[in-house]
């Protein structure tokens, strides 16, 4: 959260940075009860993927947007509800729209809100940058987050069920590691993938010296 | 409410159901605080407390003004806005009137507004007492239980941390990476808690 | 890496006898072998094969860890060997051999080595081998041979799953009276996994470590003793024979709960560690959605093994804290 940007480069590393370097879930590890949670099915980090999405870009718009007319002392209560409203917004909208997978994460959805991913959004980065910036930055970070989910998720399903969006990818005769859906399996997988994280920047550490 | 009733919601949010090693819930003050025992202790205790009252506060809001004015669809913003006051109230009382204990846990306070723990206990309890007798202190005990079920994960994780200071662990598993692993190894040992029942 | 070996400085447990770590592991080795023998002898020869797997996977794990992450090969001292065995030896005798080797990898390299190989990790990798193919593979964990004749059609394998699921009298249905199901319990001629059937063998595994003084009496004699006193009080007189021969009860008390590097160092550490192994065993037995805990107990007791040592410190006499 405490992250800020103040470095002025281009528009595309504004975009691209969210994707590995500052990737949400692997590097900031930022907003992980969700990313944990929902994992268990690729269908369901979509659904997340996209209401998360949809909730950080339009939040972002509009904090960069009303930044000058918030005073600094109440800035984060304002956030909050800012962000809370569309995160109603996008609890309705799923609701109305893919009801079954709504009903199965209703909970992780509505805890968008305290997600901090998005606060730390608007603090460190919509709160002192223009609209396209922010737009930039929410882009950026919403696929690196999605993209992480979707990793996670696609682990996940295909050693726990065997399947990857339900079709079957392990044939029925190999039993699937169950565990890898249940709770030990989502930390195994994020733990051993930020291994995996730190391993790349170790080995490229290693060869810029 | 039975003592039964109790017992059961008793362990079910501390060990079956435990809010970090099955819900997931509270993670990023659960990786970030555990470093060490006391620290662990102070945010265990700062948790346990606003859980328990926040529990309370937001089933009386959502039961006696959100139902009755038909607006539940607002229950996100309501809640959160609640909770972060209520924090903010808390932090204020006790540095007027427990300074020493302000101290102790001041710093873990504003930390708990984000605390995802706190709100999904609160939208847990709407959800699964709604419409039950008892509700309101069903809902209270299970914010305290929660609260006591995040407190007993966080000394675990910190014993273990201030243990691996020592330990020879490779390079790319430090950090958080190694946090993870350990708790996907508690948590394989909460498994044993599962199909408990009275 | 400091060379001189004088100013080498490294965690706990440090050895002050000239009891080596290789020669501990196969001492501890060796008093398995009885149980071991006795659950291919009942079990049949996919048993042995099971004790194979495992033990090949978990050297070949050790060995490709030690490789990978550049240290001396450990492969020689005997504690891979030894997590394997003691793997196999706690898995259903039937259990597909390449779920035995996906434990056997589990147990080395993510509870041992993830944390910087021996000495340093925080749960007893066997044991972590065990709940992980449990919760893999709930089914064919739980898929055990039956020895027994079973009449009217019930099939439930091992006489703790038969009174978890059936109750007390179809336990005696099946065995009659108590001298027999004790008798049979203590020789190990029930259903269970490889090595945890035969009481008796594993008690006398138990006093080999006790008279070698590789294991004190704290951890063992705690455990066992309130799962005694749980078992009067919930299952009578009958309760007591019962509950301490059936299950992985005394293979986890001498075998698992003791390892030097997962359990409390101080005597008063191991004694609360050894009740507490007792308390959770009993109430998973009992009140649990498995039939046997004494694996759950051990990794849970583990977990909090850090902050049993930070509160029962010793004290220093004459310095005020």
């Amino acid at each position: 959260m405490e992250r800020e940007e103040k470095s002025n480069t281009g528009y595309l590393k504004e975009l691209t940075k969210g994707f590995i370097r500052e990737n949400p879930i692997f590097v900031l590890c930022l907003g992980l009860c969700p990313t944990l949670a929902v994992s268990n099915l690729v269908e369901n980090a979509f659904g997340m993927g996209i209401a998360f999405f949809f909730v950080l870009l339009c939040s972002n718009i509009t904090i960069s947007l009303v930044q000058k007319l918030i005073p600094d002392e109440v800035r984060i209560p304002c956030f909050i509800v800012i962000i809370a409203s569309f995160v109603t917004v996008a609890s309705l909208l799923m609701q109305w729209f893919i009801p079954d997978v709504y009903a199965r994460m209703s909970l992780y959805i509505n805890l968008i809100v305290v997600n901090c991913i998005i606060l730390g959004r608007a603090e460190a980065f919509a709160s002192k940058n223009n609209v396209f910036r922010s737009m930039l930055d929410a882009i950026g970070m919403g696929i690196g987050f999605t993209a992480g989910l979707f990793i996670i998720s696609a682990i996940r399903e295909v050693t726990g069920f065997g399947t990857f969006l339900g079709f079957r990818l392990i044939p029925e005769n190999i039993k699937p590691i169950t565990i890898m859906i249940l709770a030990p399996g989502a930390f195994f997988t994020i733990g051993f993938l930020m291994a995996l994280f730190n391993l790349i920047r170790i080995k490229k550490g290693k060869v810029s010296k | 409410m039975t003592l039964g009733q109790i017992i059961a919601l008793f362990m079910g949010s501390v060990f079956v159901q435990n809010f970090i090693f099955s819900r997931f819930l509270g993670l990023c003050p659960y990786v970030g605080v555990s470093k060490d025992t006391p620290s662990a202790m102070g945010m265990g205790f700062a948790v346990v407390f606003v859980m328990t009252t926040a529990s309370a506060v937001t089933w009386i809001l959502y039961r006696y003004i959100l139902i009755p004015f038909d607006l539940t669809y607002l229950k996100i913003v309501a809640f959160i806005l609640v909770i972060a006051s209520f924090v903010q109230f808390v932090e204020m009382f006790l540095k007027k009137t427990f300074p020493a204990l302000h101290r102790s846990l001041g710093i873990y306070l504003p930390l708990i507004t984000t605390n995802c723990a706190v709100l999904g206990v609160a939208f847990l309890n709407i959800t699964q007492f709604e419409s039950e007798s008892y509700g309101f202190a069903k809902s209270t005990l299970q914010g305290f239980f929660a609260g006591i079920g995040f407190m007993l994960a966080m000394l675990i994780m910190s014993g273990i941390r201030e243990k691996l200071e020592y330990a020879e662990i490779p390079e790319s598993m430090k950090g958080l990476a190694i946090v993870f692993v350990t708790a996907g190894l508690i948590s394989i040992a909460f498994l044993g808690f599962s199909g408990f029942k009275l | 890496m400091l060379k001189d070996k004088h100013l080498t400085v490294t965690v706990s447990p440090h050895i002050k006898t000239a009891l080596t770590t290789e020669k501990m592991m196969w001492i501890v080795s060796c008093a398995l072998v009885p149980a071991a023998g006795a659950g291919i002898y009942f079990f049949g020869f996919h048993a042995a094969l099971v004790i194979t797997v495992c033990v090949v996977s978990s050297l070949l794990t050790e060995f490709l860890c030690t490789l990978l992450m550049k240290k001396p090969a450990t492969i020689k001292d005997g504690s891979a060997f030894l997590t394997g065995l003691l793997l196999a030896l706690c898995l259903p005798p039937e259990l597909p051999l390449w779920m035995c080797a996906l434990g056997g990898f589990f147990s080395i390299a993510v509870t041992k080595f993830a944390f910087g190989g021996l000495g340093y990790n925080i749960f007893n990798p066997a044991l972590a081998g065990r709940a992980f193919l449990m919760g893999a593979f709930a089914k064919e964990m739980t898929t055990w041979k039956t020895l027994q004749v079973f009449p009217d059609g019930i099939t439930a394998a091992t006489p703790l799953n038969l009174l978890k699921e059936q109750g007390y009298d179809s336990l005696m249905k099946v065995f009659d009276s108590h001298s027999h199901l004790f008798r049979e319990l203590f020789i190990g001629r029930v259903g269970g996994s490889i090595g945890e059937t035969s009481a008796g063998l594993l008690i006398i595994g138990g006093l080999i470590l006790l008279f070698a003084r590789i294991i004190t009496w704290h951890i063992p004699v705690s455990y066992i003793f309130t799962v005694m006193v749980i078992s009067y009080f919930t299952g009578g007189v009958f309760g007591i024979p019962f509950h301490l021969f059936s299950g992985g009860l005394v293979l986890g008390a001498f075998f698992m709960a003791t390892d030097p590097v997962t359990s409390p160092i101080t005597p008063k550490g191991q004694i609360i560690f050894g009740i507490g192994c007792g308390i959770l065993t009993m109430l998973i037995r009992i009140r649990g959605g498995y039939p046997e805990g004494v694996c759950y107990a051990i990794l849970l007791m583990n977990s909090v093994t850090p902050l049993i040592e930070r509160y029962s410190k010793t004290k220093i006499f004459g310095v005020k804290r």
